[in-house]
């Protein structure tokens, strides 16, 4: 109790030292909470940026369709890369230096590949939730025990059942939890990619609004871009949280 | 090193050969734009071309990445033994930190480019954000994790508070610090190409995307393929001095 005090007398002291300074100083730049709010509800009444849901949308629909090839993909991959001991020691350590580059380098190349439109933002979005599912796999695999494998395998289990019976349940947390990393990094691929440079979404936007030198209407559409993102999280989360009861 | 090591071996030199030579044969046959798909040895060619530009776009993007991370290594260590140790500030503050963590630092990127304008400055200062909230993380979580025990014993023997840091504390949290310090320096170079990339007038994110608004594909995949070596470099050096450091340590691998 005291400590939730504590915490929303922080967010009040922030908002106001920030109302404060941005008011004495520019506030232009500086955006005060009193600029920010009326800015957010313009933005909602469809007064500053009509075609507001249009650009959602679109956001909403390049993440959707990045996040369900980047799951077919890392899925496929991690379960080759995972069964096969072989073919998982060669590429593994190849597929974990890639993983070390920065993802961002790829994403002049992508641009160049597939254009301003929503594929290459796809394909940017795509390329970072495909790593954290591929190496979850891998790893949820190394989790699950041989022995169980030989005892199912002893009670006549063929290949199918023991991986329904004993590798899924096994292995089901950590897939999930690389699943919800897979998820907030492919919002932020498509989100950096369209910041980048884009002609529709939110990104765009938001540079829009940065390039005209609109910061109320910047901060409004960050905040929109905000919710979003925090509420794709929370649906993972919740997401996750089944699976953790389901395997206990 | 067992048996499957060097089938291993083989398997990932011919996997890589067979997929440039796929990738030179598709490219000379035509299958592919080369405008946008150019042949390795197109690629190879690149490289002396923008050669000299291209390294010295490296060099800057390094050069504020070191910076970056020198301040995001000092604050999230300096912050997180702050926050773990401290139980009241760490309670109040936590929940805002792991927000922050979580949040894409891109949305606030144009902002900070308005406050600090375009150059070093704004790529220094992005990337030290990037890469201070893992750290600060990690690191507030094992200082809160100290064993207890050692740290009463400490206590029971006498130990000052400064002795208590530097003789329980800080050896302990090593590991964690350095973990920090692996994931730091992607996220400190992914932050300082991202600025260039954005609002840079220099460095190899400008480099980068000049050379994709330019359409020059044969140069643009060397530049690429330059950065990410120069990236894989980094990281496995941070891996291989984290190796010999559990070693001294005398931890199991």
């Amino acid at each position: 109790m005291k400590v939730l005090a504590i915490r929303v007398a922080i967010v009040v002291a922030l908002l106001g030292a920030w109302e404060i300074v941005g008011r004495t100083a520019n506030p232009l730049l500086y955006v005060p909470p009193s600029a920010a709010v009326p800015a957010l509800g313009r933005l909602l009444a469809r007064d500053s940026y009509p075609d507001l849901a249009e650009h959602l949308l679109l956001t909403l629909r390049e993440i959707l369709v990045a996040y369900a090839l980047a799951i077919v993909a890392g899925l496929g991959c991690g379960f080759a890369l995972g069964f096969n001991r072989l073919v998982g020691r060669a590429y593994g350590p190849i597929l974990a230096a890639l993983y070390a580059v920065p993802a961002v380098v790829w994403y002049p190349s992508l641009m160049l590949f597939f254009g301003l439109d929503a594929a290459s933002k796809i394909a940017f979005g795509f390329l970072l939730g495909f790593f954290p599912i591929t190496l979850a796999v891998l790893a949820g695999i190394r989790q699950v025990s041989p022995q169980m494998l030989v005892v199912a395998r002893a009670f006549g289990a063929d290949g199918l059942t023991a991986f329904r019976k004993v590798t899924l349940p096994a292995m089901l947390f950590t897939l999930v939890g690389g699943l919800r990393t897979g998820l907030a990094l492919t919002v932020i691929g498509v989100i950096v990619g369209e910041i980048l440079g884009s002609k529709s979404g939110m990104g765009s936007l938001i540079n829009h609004a940065y390039g005209l030198f609109r910061t109320a209407d910047y901060i409004a559409l960050v905040v929109v871009t905000l919710v979003l993102i925090v509420g794709s999280d929370a649906l993972a989360s919740a997401v996750e949280h089944r699976a953790q009861r389901w395997t206990d | 090193m067992d048996r499957l090591t060097p089938r291993v071996r083989v398997v990932q030199v011919l996997s890589v050969t067979a997929l440039l030579l796929a990738w030179e044969g598709v490219a000379r046959a035509g299958w592919v734009d080369p405008l946008f798909v150019p042949a390795p040895s197109a690629v190879l060619r690149a490289f002396g071309r923008i050669g000299g530009a291209a390294l010295a776009g490296l060099g800057d993007t390094l050069l504020k990445t070191a910076i970056a991370y020198v301040l995001a290594v000092v604050i999230g260590v300096g912050g997180g033994i702050l926050l773990g140790s401290v139980r009241p500030l760490r309670q109040a503050v936590n929940p805002f930190v792991i927000a922050l963590y979580g949040m894409p630092k891109i949305l606030v990127l144009p902002w900070i480019v308005l406050f600090l304008g375009f150059g070093a400055t704004p790529a220094v200062v992005y990337a030290t954000i990037h890469g201070v909230f893992p750290i600060l993380v990690l690191v507030t979580g094992a200082v809160r994790d100290v064993d207890r025990t050692l740290v009463t014993v400490a206590r029971a023997f006498g130990a000052r508070r400064w002795q208590l840091y530097w003789k329980v504390v800080l050896p302990a949290i090593v590991p964690t610090v350095l973990a920090g310090m692996r994931l730091g320096v992607v996220f400190c170079l992914l932050g300082v190409l991202v600025v260039e990339m954005f609002a840079g007038v220099r460095g190899m994110g400008y480099v980068l995307s000049s050379l994709a608004n330019g359409f020059r594909a044969p140069e643009l995949f060397a530049a690429t393929a330059l950065v990410s070596a120069a990236s894989i470099v980094i990281v496995l050096s941070l891996d291989v001095l984290n190796d010999r450091l559990s070693q001294w340590r005398g931890e199991p691998r």
